[in-house]
């Protein structure tokens, strides 16, 4: 027992690894295709707006909070950002697209605080009502109409680099959410504000006692998972290059799967956004592989579903 | 221990061990049936540890247990109940949004009769133990000591023919004690035995027939209360003697340092008093009285409708925390687990909580610091950890509650406020934290404090006030003052 436990616990901390390891390999086995440069570029773009989306939730859900707005968020932002395009440029609207997701998380935060619904919970309800909120306006605000970024008149470069450019065989999107995860690793770990959203999200009674500005936190953990929302957003629809309103369905349970599957605990406190990356891995991977392996999108919905309650039940005997 | 009433439970060679640590080393003793059986030992003794092999929640590793005349190899907390043996733990297990019949019966309608059976039966209960609570209102709704009624209501109902209280005292008024007292008479005139855990010698001494020692998981000795000294049963649990429960009032009361004048808010009325630099001073009432919004309402951490406040003679404002720390208040919350620590944190985080600023260089935290500050205050305070890093969760009560005291000597504040500080901490830990509040005092801070402990307040205060129904009743001197005269006035 006790020479084992050194493996034991290796395994425990690094099981997300082990999962993709060992999917990688029976998919590998199972269908030679799995490895073709074509697939990996494949895997890597897929993994882009997502991959942004949770880091959102990541810092919304280590702060204490769950944000199902981003559903809302993504699909809003994604058909406001593509129409300013002719308006103000593509610079112009790629900074406007980003305000709109800091403005619809800031949104957020107010209803809540002025709601005094400083819980998960009640939080979460909100979220989920502002996110069909915004996902209204965007049907509003298009007529229900798709958005064509071949339509535009105005160059569209900038969308096209962040979409599908690539450096060397890697997707400018994949280097983009390296850079901005280094980021917010560093500002979760290393800096003071990073610091006391983590302490608010443990406990944010003791956090507000000890003289910590609560509120003004929340405000921030809500604006970013906005903002990273409208980035995902963004690097949604310049890869596929129209912008649907409806774009953003589905994403905040994907987003929370990631970021469960990752490690980072429900209970608020801890976690990162290093693990998140490896969660979206392991979502992204299986969807591949269950693609490459012929398996039915509803089946891939029931597996989806298991893993989810897998991740929460070993979160649960983590915490004990 | 021979003769006497037949023997309830028997506990032979038990043994749990914990990875890294060995909780309970070949514990034995008897509880006798119709007695009221103390356990008393510092905080890690293993009396929780002991408690929750008994009730079904950790598996022992060795030796035997007989309860009832029937040797328990493993059990549930469920049979555990079933089989007669109830324990009620300082946390409540009450479902708030049921009625008290409700959750006397809870789970067992059927077998009660329906609710109408559950409700004449809890009724019935409830009388028998000299209560007039309504079955029929929410738990939600009533005090703690009313609560703890429903519990052991609760544990009657199984047929119990052993209960165990683990800290019911702890937040009780005098009043309620007494009316605990009763109950406790009544059950072992019933012939129900009841072990009884408690940090309070004095209520050691004046309910239980037998008292067992424990310390660092080992039974020192198990003796009838009675021939025991308090001096010699302190000098078992912390296995060295004390001379004293508290240190010497430290006397270095100089002028004026805070004053507050016109505190109202929905609860408080016209709240005016003085906190003079160098000086403890204490504050006493019920609970419920309006102590802790006191406190609260000049920390800035709940809503006022009107307060002035002046510090060292300039008026400032406090809305919030912030600004309470800003101006040199430091704040140890009642309840540490829910309002004081981040748990799953380490014990460092716990202590630079309150002074981030001072660990940043530049953009960033600095880890050197921050680890500089929590052995800082881990060797003056002398906090048992394993390493800074170690999770605050697994540290025991009294350790934990340095920390925030730590984290908030790391301000460097004026104005110390301590709502009960010592809860649910043992005798050794207790002095200790009364030597910090003696050397802080001494620095030129002053110490707001706040007790359910009487003594306590009466022999580490300069002065005490007394608060009743939201209003201060009075100002005593306690060298001069009795207990009975500040309780008159406390009780309002």
């Amino acid at each position: 027992m006790e020479g084992r436990l050194p493996i034991r616990r290796f395994v425990q901390n690094n099981l997300v690894l082990m999962t993709i390891l060992l999917l990688v390999l029976v998919t590998v086995l199972a269908e030679p295709k799995f490895l073709t440069v074509g697939n990996l570029g494949n895997i890597m773009n897929q993994f882009g707006p997502l991959s942004f989306v949770s880091l959102g939730m990541t810092i919304a859900i280590i702060g204490g909070f769950i944000d199902l707005s981003v559903a809302g968020i993504v699909s809003l932002s994604a058909v406001f950002t593509l129409s300013m395009i002719d308006v103000l440029g593509q610079g112009g609207a790629l900074v406007c697209g980003l305000c709109a997701g800091a403005v619809m998380g800031l949104i957020n935060a107010y209803v809540i605080i002025s709601c005094g619904a400083l819980t998960q919970a009640k939080a979460l309800f909100i979220t989920y009502g502002l996110s069909a909120a915004y996902s209204a306006i965007a049907l509003l605000y298009t007529d229900g109409a798709t958005q064509h970024m071949s339509y535009l008149t105005r160059p569209v470069t900038l969308f096209k680099a962040i979409g599908s450019g690539k450096i060397g065989f890697i997707p400018v999107s994949f280097v983009l959410f390296l850079l901005v995860m280094g980021l917010l690793h560093l500002f979760l770990t290393r800096m003071q504000t990073g610091r006391e959203i983590c302490l608010t999200g443990a406990n944010m009674t003791a956090a507000s006692l000890a003289g910590i500005p609560v509120k003004r936190r929340v405000m921030q953990i809500f604006v970013l998972s906005g903002m990273l929302s409208a980035l995902g957003a963004i690097v949604l629809f310049s890869r596929i290059t129209t912008a649907s309103p409806l774009l953003g369905a589905d994403y905040e349970t994907n987003a929370i799967l990631a970021v469960v599957v990752g490690g980072t605990s429900l209970a608020g406190g801890r976690g990162s956004v290093v693990r998140t990356m490896l969660g979206v891995m392991l979502v992204t991977l299986l969807s591949n592989c269950m693609n490459l392996l012929g398996i039915s999108t509803y089946l891939q919905a029931v597996c989806k579903g298991l893993v989810l309650i897998l991740a929460i039940w070993l979160d649960r005997r983590r915490v004990k | 221990m021979t003769g006497g009433p037949e023997i309830i439970l028997s506990i032979k060679d038990v043994s749990k061990s914990f990875p890294g640590v060995k909780a309970l080393d070949h514990v034995s003793m008897e509880v006798r049936k119709g007695v009221v059986h103390g356990i008393v030992g510092e905080n890690g003794a293993g009396k929780s540890t002991l408690m929750k092999i008994l009730s079904g929640v950790y598996e022992k590793d060795e030796g035997t247990i007989v309860f009832d005349g029937k040797t328990v190899e493993r059990t549930t907390p469920v049979q555990a109940l079933r089989s007669g043996l109830s324990i009620i733990y300082q946390e409540f297990s009450l479902v708030n949004s049921m009625t008290v019949g409700e959750n006397i019966f809870l789970g067992r309608f059927r077998e009660a009769g329906g609710m109408k059976g559950t409700h004449r039966k809890a009724k019935a209960l409830l009388e028998s133990i000299g209560s007039n609570l309504s079955t029929r209102q929410y738990v939600s709704e009533l005090s703690t000591s009313e609560k703890q009624m429903v519990e052991i209501t609760k544990a009657l109902s199984f047929d119990s023919k052993l209960i165990i209280m683990d800290e019911p005292s702890s937040s009780l008024t005098e009043d309620e004690m007494k009316r605990l007292g009763a109950i406790i008479r009544e059950l072992k005139g019933r012939g129900i035995s009841v072990i009884y855990i408690s940090h309070k010698l004095d209520e050691i001494f004046e309910y239980c027939d037998y008292v067992t020692v424990m310390r660092d998981g080992h039974v020192i000795d198990t003796r009838p209360a009675e021939g025991l000294s308090r001096a010699e049963m302190i000098t078992m649990m912390v296995g060295r003697a004390i001379e004293s429960e508290y240190p010497e009032r430290p006397r270095c009361v100089g002028g004026p340092l805070l004053e507050v004048k016109g505190l109202n808010t929905r609860k408080l009325h016209d709240i005016s008093f003085t906190l003079n630099r160098g000086e403890i001073l204490g504050l006493v009432g019920l609970v419920g009285a309006g102590r802790t919004e006191i406190v609260r309402a000049i920390y800035g951490a709940d809503r006022v409708r009107s307060k002035h406040i002046r510090i060292n003679g300039c008026e400032v404002h406090i809305a919030s925390p912030m600004d309470g720390k800003k101006h040199g208040i430091g704040f140890v919350p009642e309840d540490r687990k829910m309002q004081g620590l981040a748990l799953p944190f380490s014990v460092e985080r716990n202590i630079s909580m309150a002074t981030l600023s001072k660990i940043r260089k530049g953009l960033f935290l600095n880890p050197a610091l921050e680890r500089e500050m929590a052995q800082r205050q881990i060797g003056e305070l002398s906090i048992k950890t394993p390493s800074p890093t170690t999770v605050v969760e697994s540290l025991s009560g009294g350790n934990q509650q340095k920390c925030i005291i730590g984290r908030w000597l790391e301000t460097q504040p004026k104005i110390l406020i301590l709502d009960e500080p010592t809860r649910g901490i043992d005798v050794g830990a207790k002095y200790e934290i009364y030597m910090l509040m003696k050397k802080a005092v001494e620095q030129g801070s002053a110490i707001l404090l706040i007790s359910s402990e009487l003594p306590e307040v009466l022999n580490m205060s300069n002065r005490v006030l007394t608060v009743a129904n939201g209003r201060i009743t009075g100002e005593f001197d306690p060298e001069r003052a009795s207990a009975q005269e500040i309780m008159n006035m406390a009780i309002g």
